[in-house]
């Protein structure tokens, strides 16, 4: 029997637990540029990538990872290889700059396409930078196979995928036929402990490269995004400190400030 | 413009009530008719509460709606959609329309945004402007939507909610063709965990990496008994490392990775402030900081701070709090 085929298809993003003056924003170009922070896969992409390779490590699979970009950072996408995954792809062009959301589906599912025999797609369910989280549903329907959304654990047996789904008020096991995609949430579990010796080993693993040419695309459905403004987010507030000498003197300044802006008076109404 | 309108059981979801009030102001200045959908079993009484506030009100009730399934849905709307040929399709971003929105978008052809936490009209063009946070909480994004129609998901909390009155409108019956076929997800089963509604907290005490250990996380809940004598609901919450080290479960998980918060109160407790944590909190009306580091960026968002360590502030605010006449 062939092995499982699994494909993750993984951002690369500005990482998002970088301190939150590490992004610079243009408002003439309408960009965001990421000033000392380094590219990190994309944190759910990653607890993807988790699900794939606990279930090569159960079963048995063979686990390829896509990644899509204008420019894409060997060192930081060889990651996956290094957790453990066989192949890492890259789908670098370009034409593939800024895409929307739907035209990254577009690319993602053609290539899949080309893999040809694959039995479970993965992606995370949301990236940390535009924050969408539609491109797995998209590719999903291109490919037109079942969708899992918000995963938070992903088993395969007798050749259906289940899935323990979030839903409100708890979860939800599914079960789907493959070949399907799942979207992987954060509940699913980190991406695994890589070690400087399997970093270092998978510098030898090669790289494969794919242009916009090569997958064949039609350049007309190649949008990219369009924002008609972009700023910094106002939500910087004047902080008040309270002072004092001890906790306690601080504790009995802040409420001062509070019942002075209103808190309070909220609190006492509730307390009358 | 069509809205959908959420559900909880038999009941109005608050989300609702918020995207009801906003649909109100767009359609009036795009001066179109606000339709709402009721979608389910048994919706007769909430499309008869929805229709005193809308122009029309299709109700789809049927026992197989009776439960979310995103590909009975996505195809009856579709269906629906077709009939009333909406401009501008707008839902709350919930989990279950995570799934529906963008797959029915793409049905339909048209463009999609989600997690939205503005709209307004563009007067000199009539076009609609949608604001939505991106980049964490750095960046406020705003897109342009010129080519109908399109779809837009609205966070939680983000606009007013409203009240519906007491008119009676116009209830419309569509009756849908249900195609079981297309149903390739089945379910095996549900379960009910402890449901933490995070997002209709009155307030908020959540604790960051600067917590440690599960004696910390007491502290916390002493201070969540202590605001309950002021406050509603009153819930535990944290950042994303206290749920990685597993001292919280993550339904309490706050930030990009976890749930959007907006409630009335929210302190933060050896939170440092990164930016995925920030996206979580935007909504907050008013942020209180307790951190031992003077330059904690959770300083620059919030309104009042207190630099200490939190063992010594959290039990002192919570005795202040407790004999507080």
């Amino acid at each position: 029997m062939k092995p499982l085929q699994l494909i993750v298809c993984a951002k690369q993003v500005p990482d998002p637990e970088g301190p939150a003056d590490a992004l610079r924003v243009d408002t003439e170009s309408k960009k965001v540029i990421p000033i000392g922070i380094p590219p990190v896969i994309n944190p759910f992409d990653e607890n993807a990538l988790e699900a794939a390779l606990r279930i090569k490590n159960q079963i048995g699979a063979k686990v390829t990872v896509l990644s899509l970009g204008e420019k894409l950072s060997q060192p930081v996408l060889r990651k996956a290889l290094a957790a453990g995954a066989d192949e890492l792809v890259l789908l670098m062009d370009q034409h593939f700059k800024e895409l929307d959301s739907f035209s990254t589906a577009y690319v993602l599912s053609r290539m899949i396409k080309k893999i040809e025999t694959y039995d479970l797609v993965l992606t995370g369910r949301q990236a940390g930078d535009w924050d969408f989280g539609v491109t797995g549903m998209l590719i999903a329907e291109m490919l037109k196979i079942p969708v899992i959304n918000l995963a938070k654990k992903v088993e395969i047996k007798d050749g259906s995928v289940f899935v323990e789904k979030l839903c409100d008020g708890g979860y939800e096991v599914v079960r789907a036929d493959m070949p399907a995609l799942v979207t992987v949430s954060g509940e699913s579990g980190e991406l695994r402990y890589i070690s400087i010796r399997s970093l270092q080993a998978s510098t030898k693993i090669p790289v494969r490269i794919f242009s916009a040419a090569d997958l064949g695309l039609d350049h007309e459905r190649l949008t990219q995004r369009t924002i008609c403004n972009l700023f910094a987010f106002q939500g910087e507030r004047q902080c008040k400190f309270a002072e004092g000498e001890s906790a306690q003197d601080k504790a009995e300044n802040l409420v001062t400030l509070m019942k002075e802006d209103g808190i309070m008076r909220k609190i006492e109404k509730k307390g009358d | 413009m069509v809205v959908l309108v959420e559900r909880e059981g038999l009941a109005i979801a608050p989300i609702s009530f918020e995207l009801l009030g906003i649909a109100k102001q767009i359609a009036t200045d795009l001066g179109v008719v606000l339709c709402a959908v009721a979608i389910g079993h048994e919706v007769a009484d909430i499309s008869d509460q929805v229709s005193s506030f809308v122009d029309e009100v299709y109700s789809i009730d049927h026992p197989q709606l009776k439960s979310f399934n995103s590909e009975t849905y996505i195809h009856v709307l579709e269906q629906l959609y077709q009939k009333v040929n909406p401009g501008v399709i707008l839902m709350g971003c919930t989990l279950d329309n995570l799934d529906l929105a963008p797959r029915l978008a793409y049905r339909m052809g048209v463009q999609v945004i989600t997690d939205c936490v503005q709209l307004a009209v563009e007067p000199e063009t009539g076009y609609l402007l949608c604001t939505k946070p991106v980049y964490g909480a750095k960046v406020s994004s705003v897109f342009k939507l010129v080519k109908k129609p399109y779809m837009i998901t609205l966070r939680p909390k983000a606009v007013q909610a409203v009240d519906l009155g007491s008119a009676k409108g116009k209830v419309i019956q569509f009756d849908p063709i249900i195609d079981e076929s297309l149903v390739k997800v089945r379910t095996v089963e549900k379960i009910k965990e402890e449901t933490v509604s995070l997002n209709r907290a009155e307030a908020i005490v959540a604790g960051g990496r600067g917590v440690r250990d599960a004696e910390g996380i007491e502290q916390l809940k002493e201070l969540v008994k202590a605001l309950k004598k002021y406050f509603g609901k009153v819930e535990l919450g944290a950042s994303r490392p206290l749920v990685d080290a597993h001292l919280v479960p993550s339904s309490r998980q706050i930030g990009l990775t976890g749930e959007k918060v907006a409630p009335e109160l929210y302190i933060a407790v050896g939170i440092s402030g990164s930016l995925q944590h920030l996206t979580g909190i935007l909504g907050a009306k008013k942020i209180i900081a307790i951190n031992t580091d003077t330059k904690a960026n959770i300083f620059k968002v919030a309104d009042y701070g207190v630099i200490g360590s939190f063992e010594e502030v959290v039990p002192a605010l919570k005795r202040r709090l407790e004999k507080l006449e």
